[in-house]
């Protein structure tokens, strides 16, 4: 790990702290420090600007509220504000109710955007540099285009299975066999 | 590596990928909460994946943005604080709203867990053999279990307090269930306090997998109606246990 990236792990472990003892400095400090990426990753998965900054938005608040039970040594803090991302942006992706004031239009080029991140050529780009795209690149097309469409795309199994063209347990296995392999790799 | 660790191993995979419901998601948080090996197995896998996550393109935050976030969080509660009751006690929940059943198995290993059977993530495992025709995660709206109920479908069913809930003076708990629409909300029984208890409810239908649980705050006694008038402590929806 750079020096740069190991300081900013501990300030944002700093942040987090001073978020659980009930300092409101702390959210001010992740915004600082990681902001405009969370936001660019909500986007990425949201599309829409307006779904992506309240996203963001939630994802804070819970981060706030939950910061007491992030326990040290339970992985990075920075990966734990990104996982309350992701599991927000989902959470708004899959509410039918939520998107239903989109027109079937928006709600057609939400879907086509989403799919275009995930293209055969342009996968590398996704897993930056480091050791997690070697594995990738070692897994079974199908495998890897699974699980990047589930990670990078917010793929439910069932849109999976539907846009490769296979049953669900199909998608299921595909999943499970790549990350077991991707594991390993990994370790 | 055995059957059950290829299981919890699926899990962790489909809750970091983001292929869980809402509701299993919740389950699951319950037995990371509880079980250090398996929170460090998910933190592990989230940090491997999350160089995909750092490959968006960042976008400036809108001007304001931070200030209207502290506007919000200096009037948001911060969890491990006391929490205030709430919900909206005057109507009924319709379980055609909430989130699709997390599957059986999950919540059965949820329930088993807070009851506090050894999972042994690391180890080796136990697993319940359960004797209730369905067991209910009751959660109450910051998503942390607060009661199991398990109900025996033979008018009697096991209440069980997983945290401690103030009951003020002159009020008691009344668990609830709702076999159906139409049949609408009925009492299982009225406790002074969060305490394990057997509940002796009316002769119902047999419950259903995903047949809605709810504790409610009620004028001591119980519920003067009939119909859960307090706020709703906790609720949950049924697992089938015919597995």
């Amino acid at each position: 790990m750079t020096e740069d990236a190991e300081q900013r792990n501990r300030r944002l472990d700093r942040a987090v702290t001073d978020c659980a003892e009930g300092r409101p400095q702390g959210i001010d400090a992740i915004l600082e420090l990681e902001g405009p990426r969370l936001l660019g990753l909500a986007r990425r998965i949201l599309i829409r600007h307006d779904l992506a900054e309240e996203a963001l938005q939630d994802a804070m608040v819970m981060v706030w509220r939950k910061a007491a039970q992030q326990r040290q040594g339970d992985g990075s803090s920075r990966g734990w504000i990104y996982a309350i991302l992701r599991n927000r942006c989902l959470t708004i992706l899959r509410d039918g109710a939520r998107l239903s004031s989109l027109s079937p239009d928006e709600l057609t080029s939400m879907q086509e955007a989403r799919q275009e991140l995930v293209s055969d050529d342009d996968w590398k780009l996704l897993a930056g540099k480091g050791r997690l795209g070697e594995c990738l690149d070692a897994l079974d097309d199908p495998a890897r285009r699974a699980i990047l469409l589930a990670h990078v795309a917010g793929y439910s199994h069932g849109e999976i299975s539907a846009r490769q063209g296979v049953p669900l347990g199909t998608a299921k296995s595909w999943i499970r066999r790549g990350l077991a392999s991707l594991r390993e790799c990994l370790s | 590596m055995n059957a059950f660790r290829d299981d919890v191993t699926a899990f962790a995979d489909d809750y970091v990928l983001g292929l869980m419901s809402p509701t299993e998601t919740e389950l699951f948080e319950a037995l990371m909460a509880a079980d250090p090996a398996l929170a460090a197995h998910v933190a592990r896998l989230r940090d491997q994946l999350l160089p995909l996550d750092l490959s968006a393109e960042a976008q400036a935050l809108p001007p304001g943005f931070a200030a209207r976030l502290q506007a919000i969080i200096a009037r948001t509660p911060q969890d491990g604080a006391p929490l205030p009751l709430s919900g909206d006690p005057t109507v009924a929940p319709v379980p055609a709203n909430l989130p699709r059943a997390p599957r059986r198995w999950l919540a059965g290993l949820a329930a088993s867990l807070v009851l506090g059977l050894a999972l042994g993530f690391g180890g080796a495992m136990q697993r319940p053999a359960p004797a209730p025709q369905v067991v209910a995660v009751l959660l109450d709206d910051q998503g942390q279990p607060r009661a199991i109920i398990e109900d025996y479908g033979d008018e009697t069913a096991q209440i069980r307090f997983v945290s401690d809930i103030e009951v003020p003076p002159g009020f008691a708990i009344q668990a609830w269930t709702l076999p159906s629409v139409e049949m609408g909300p009925r009492s299982l029984g009225v406790l002074d306090g969060p305490r394990a208890a057997s509940l002796a409810g009316p002769d119902l239908p047999a419950p259903a997998d995903a047949q809605l649980y709810e504790i409610t705050l009620e004028p001591a006694g119980g519920s003067p109606t009939g119909r859960p008038t307090g706020p709703i402590i906790a609720k949950g929806l049924a697992a089938a246990q015919d597995i």
